[in-house]
């Protein structure tokens, strides 16, 4: 799993690649951790580039999600995989998120400017 | 085709094996939607043992994978304390705390979930997949 973390304006982006489980899901919380200890107002995770994803995955997701809602921030995911998209539809996680088709698409809703 | 994979209790052997089985289950023909699924519940299947069965000490897991045409077959032995995920409740959906969701995945995605913690000293869980 790698994790890049960058800012644009007053959104802060997670590009993420490889896979997110078990095993790697301490690294994605542990970034996440430091955004919503700062209470960023708006964070955009680009999972395009994540091939796999598990329960602790979704764990680490739900637990950030909370964290941002508690101080009224946002966190959005774009461009899921077909395969990532599938497990958050298992686990009904799909109407709950802020889930967008494109990171472009994410940014416009979290009021980017051009 | 069988194939028993021997296995420490640890988070790093999840991804390589998932890359074996992957490649195992594409081989014999069966779709990727249903290779990740698969995939998915034996990941989840093996975090239960290393987070449950062995509480992060060390030991070992065997995973025994029988693929035909129409079924995937999986068995999973570990020599841990007794866990038995088919006695765990059904979460509620969407569940918004974190965690709780790996039983469910199993459940929902496998045909069959048999626990046969009775038949060996740690636990023995049985997945079967049809087409």
């Amino acid at each position: 799993m790698n994790i890049n973390v960058t800012s644009r304006g007053d959104i802060h982006v997670l590009e993420l690649s490889g896979e997110l489980d078990y095993h790697s899901s301490p690294e994605l919380r542990e970034k996440l951790t430091e955004l919503t200890a700062k209470q960023a107002p708006k964070i955009l995770v680009n999972l395009s580039g994540v091939e796999y994803m598990d329960s602790s995955g979704i764990a680490t997701f739900v637990e950030a999600f909370q964290k941002t809602k508690r101080y009224q921030g946002r966190l959005i995911l774009a461009a899921l995989t077909a395969t990532v998209r599938g497990v958050f539809e298992i686990a009904k996680l799909d109407s709950i998120f802020e889930i967008a088709p494109t990171v472009a698409e994410a940014a416009g809703l979290l009021g980017a400017r051009a | 085709m069988e194939k028993r994979f021997e296995l420490i209790a640890t988070s790093e052997v999840l991804s390589p094996l998932r890359k074996e089985l992957r490649q195992l289950l594409t081989s014999a023909g069966w779709e990727k939607k249903t290779v990740e699924e698969v995939l998915l519940v034996v990941d989840e299947a093996l975090t239960n043992i290393i987070r449950h069965a062995y509480q992060g000490q060390s030991g070992k897991m065997t995973v025994d994978v029988n693929i035909s045409d129409d079924k995937i077959e999986i068995v999973l032995e570990d020599q841990g304390i007794k866990f038995d995920p088919t006695q765990v409740p059904s979460p509620e959906l969407p569940r918004q705390k974190p965690g709780g969701l790996g039983i469910h995945f199993i459940r929902t995605i496998m045909d069959q979930v048999i626990y046969e913690g009775d038949k060996v000293e740690g636990n023995r869980l049985r997945l079967v997949k049809h087409k």
